[in-house]
Order: C-alpha cells, then structure tokens, then sequence
C-alpha cells in the first residue's frame, strides 16, 4: 500500500540523504585507507564473513541442482517415475564427482604447499565473491589471526602447476578479500615461457587479460604459457614470486603503434569454480 | 518501527549475502543482479518516495562497506532511484501487475547507468563501453525476472511488519 507523505519533508530528507552521500564520498577519497570509514568498512566485512561462508555452505547444494538440472536428459515421453529416479542417480553420480574433485584439489594444494618457494601463510577457502559487477575479488575465510596481510599474493592449482590467483587487498580478524588478476586494476609483471618476452599483464574483467610492452617483431604463438616474473626495485622484491602460471595465449592483438603490441592472455584458473586458495608470504618478505 | 526497521535490515543483509554468494554461480551472460537495487525499488513501490529513499541511502551505504571501491557512490545513486521510484509509483496509476516489474527494470537500468557515470567522474571506472552497456541491460533484465519472485515475498514481509491497529470499544 503506498502512503502519500508531505512532498516537502520527504524532499527535505532526500535532500539530507544526497548529501551525507556526498560527504561520505568525500571522506573516503580525502583519508583513503586510514580513516574511521575504512575502520567502518572493515568491522561490517567482519560481521558479513561469516555468514557468507554459512550460506555458502547451504547454497552449494542449490547451485549443484540448478547445475544438475541443466545437465539432465529431457525425454518427453518418460513418466514421472523414471524422472525422480534418474534425477536421484545423477545428483548422487554428480556428489561422489564433487566429493573427489575437491578431494583432488585439495591433495594438490597440499603438495603444493609443500614446494612453492615464498612460504605459505595459510590455506583457505573461498566463502564469498565481490558484491559489485564492477570488482572482481573474493573472500577468504582466513584473516589477521592466521597471519594473512595486505599484499600478499594468492595461489592455487598442484605441484606441476602451480597458478596465480591475485592479490590479498583487506584483510579483518577473520576473513580477506583477494583482489582476482582479472580485474581492472590487478597488474602482474610476466614473461612469456618460449620467447621470454617480459611485459604486464592487466586484468580486463569478463575478458581475457592482455599483456602489454612486448617489443615489435616478436612472434608469439598460441597456447604460448604465461608465467609471473621475479624482480627488484631499490632492494624490494615484486608483489608476486616468479615461475607461477598466469595463463596461456589466446590471441595476439597487432601493434596499434611502432613500439609496442599486445597479446591477450587466457586465464589458467577459473575463477568461477574456485574453491581453495593458498596465501602466500609477500615478496619483500619472502 | 524497531521491527520495521530490522526487517528493513534482515531484507538488506540477506540480499547482500545472496549477491555474494548464490548469484555468484547464477549469472546472466556473465552478469549479476543487483539486488539492492531490487530491494530498493521494491520497497519504494511498496511504501513511497521517503521510505525508498531511506531504504536506498542504508542498502547502498551497507553496499559501499563491502566492496573495496570508494564509499559512497552506491548509496548517493539509490537514495535517488528509491525516492525516484516512490514517486514515480505515486504518479503512475495502473492496476498492472506488470507495473513492478518495468519499474524495477527502468529504475535498475537508470541507476546502474548513474553509478558508473559518476565512478566514471570520479576516475574509479575504467569499464570499455561495451561492457558498461552489457551490465546496464543485463543486470535491468535480471531485475525484472527477478520481480515476480521477489515482490510478493517481500510485500509481505513488509506488511507482515506493519503494526496492527488494535480497535478496543
């Protein structure tokens, strides 16, 4: 039922509201990471983390439903009955699938925890994802208690493989948010494995990423590995440890002018089943 | 009015937790619905500009807590579409009950649209185009198929927490 309300107040108000808007815009971009708004933010992804990380434990089985759903034989002349009983077989075939593919990862990153060079912080699980289509992050279920901090770099996949995941960039008492290579302002410095051409390779969202600096006349193939590069500057080491897969090459982009061309670069780990992470210590730290 | 406002508060944690997990995994083409921007405008059909506008101004601020972009701009853009959509829900008189449903998805689209123009204003957006209108459709669609599930639900959450005129002779 809508209520008609005096015009007046409820501009006076909107009026109000605008401008505490504002104010909290201007607050942030003035005291950025230091101020009593992030203090603000960080006590509210405090009190989110765990009750993402429940209701990402009771939302799995619906996403494997709708998943399920999508993968089963639609027959129009099977009766009812038959229907429930496939439906039930795949969705027990599909959860003894589950089980043993996390069994794997899980075993993987075990044993890769035990060979990768910057030491481990910590494992942790991924309990949430970035509340903006604009931000491509995830949360971790481990925080400050475990010894995760600000610009540590996050890892995943097996010993063979070890995969750059991003950038640890919040970090409360309980949880961190992980800043993934694919977003817009994630830039790693990489090498491409045949050529070693060095470059940067920048997160371009839903696309592919694209390295960029690559001197012209280089030829590149397809499929072409990307790694991560070591490197230092005035004594401080990069933010991530070399020799870790980024991707491989998917499409080389001509040069748009006489000194540089571009590769795009197609992420090695996917993102949208990403369930286990390795936090690792920061380069400078390493 | 305590209740009223932690229903308000139940309804806004739960769609942030629900866009941060579930709809994570149930994308359309690649892109998420912006719940707190159903909820808003939902809420201002249900009760009016002043409502919406409130409604908008806390989802969007609890928004902003969460992402790490700058503060601020979430909240700035709801409390505009929640009083936008309060009045445009004053103005319109149709017995539609399709009315919600291309209220969210104009309102969405509107202020998907807003909020990057100013992160694109404020140099927080470097977005291709493609991508910008990608998003803006998308997430209005998702919205709008979203409407006929969540509307009823909430409108009785909502007046669930109406208090009851008690009538004693």
């Amino acid at each position: 039922m809508v209520t008609r309300q005096r015009p007046r107040s409820t501009r006076l108000l909107v009026v109000a509201l605008v401008s505490a808007s504002l104010a909290v815009i201007t607050l942030d971009y003035r005291q950025g990471e230091s101020g009593p708004l992030a203090g603000v933010g960080t006590a509210a992804k405090t009190f989110m983390a765990p009750l993402q990380q429940a209701v990402t434990t009771v939302t799995e089985p619906v996403g494997d439903f709708f998943s399920g759903l999508a993968h089963l034989p639609s027959l129009a002349d099977e009766n009812e009955r038959l229907k429930e009983e496939v439906a039930e077989l795949s969705s027990t075939i599909q959860q003894e699938g589950f089980d043993q593919a996390q069994f794997e990862t899980l075993r993987d990153l075990q044993e890769l925890s035990l060979t990768l060079a910057p030491p481990v912080v910590s494992a942790a699980a991924v309990t949430g994802n970035g509340f903006s289509n604009f931000e491509y992050t995830v949360t971790i279920n481990k925080g400050t208690v475990d010894g995760i901090e600000v610009n540590q770099p996050v890892a995943t996949g097996s010993p063979e493989s070890p995969m750059l995941v991003g950038l640890v960039v919040d970090v409360t008492a309980i949880s961190a948010d992980v800043r993934l290579i694919i977003d817009r302002d994630s830039a790693v410095a990489a090498t491409v494995e045949n050529t070693r051409e060095a470059g940067l390779v920048e997160g371009q969202g839903a696309s592919d990423l694209r390295m960029g600096f690559i001197s012209p006349g280089t030829l590149i193939e397809g499929d072409e590995p990307v790694f991560t590069q070591g490197y230092e500057l005035d004594g401080q080491a990069g933010l991530y440890p070399p020799g870790m897969l980024i991707g491989q090459v998917s499409r080389f982009v001509p040069a748009e002018n006489e000194t540089q061309e571009y590769i795009e670069v197609r992420p090695a780990v996917d993102f949208e089943t990403l369930q286990f992470v390795l936090v690792l210590q920061a380069g400078s730290d390493a | 009015m305590t209740r009223r406002i932690l229903v308000s508060i139940v309804v806004i944690v739960t769609g942030l937790l629900l866009q941060s997990t579930l709809f994570w995994n149930l994308k359309l083409l690649g892109v998420r619905p912006e719940l707190m921007f159903l909820v808003t405008i939902l809420i201002a059909i249900l009760e009016g500009p002043q409502e919406g506008a409130i409604t908008g101004f806390a989802a969007g601020l609890a928004q902003d807590f969460l992402l790490n972009q700058p503060k601020g701009i979430t909240a700035l853009t709801l409390t505009l579409v929640g009083y936008a959509a309060g009045l445009a829900r004053n103005y319109i008189v149709s017995p539609s009950p399709l009315l919600p449903t291309i209220l969210v998805a104009v309102g969405t689209a509107a202020g998907v649209v807003f909020y990057q123009v100013v992160a694109f204003l404020l140099g927080q957006l470097d977005e291709p185009f493609s991508f910008a209108v990608r998003v803006t459709l998308l997430s209005a669609l998702y919205g709008a198929i979203l409407t006929p599930i969540v509307y009823p639900l909430l409108r009785r959450v909502i007046e669930g927490s109406r208090p009851t005129r008690v009538v004693r002779f």
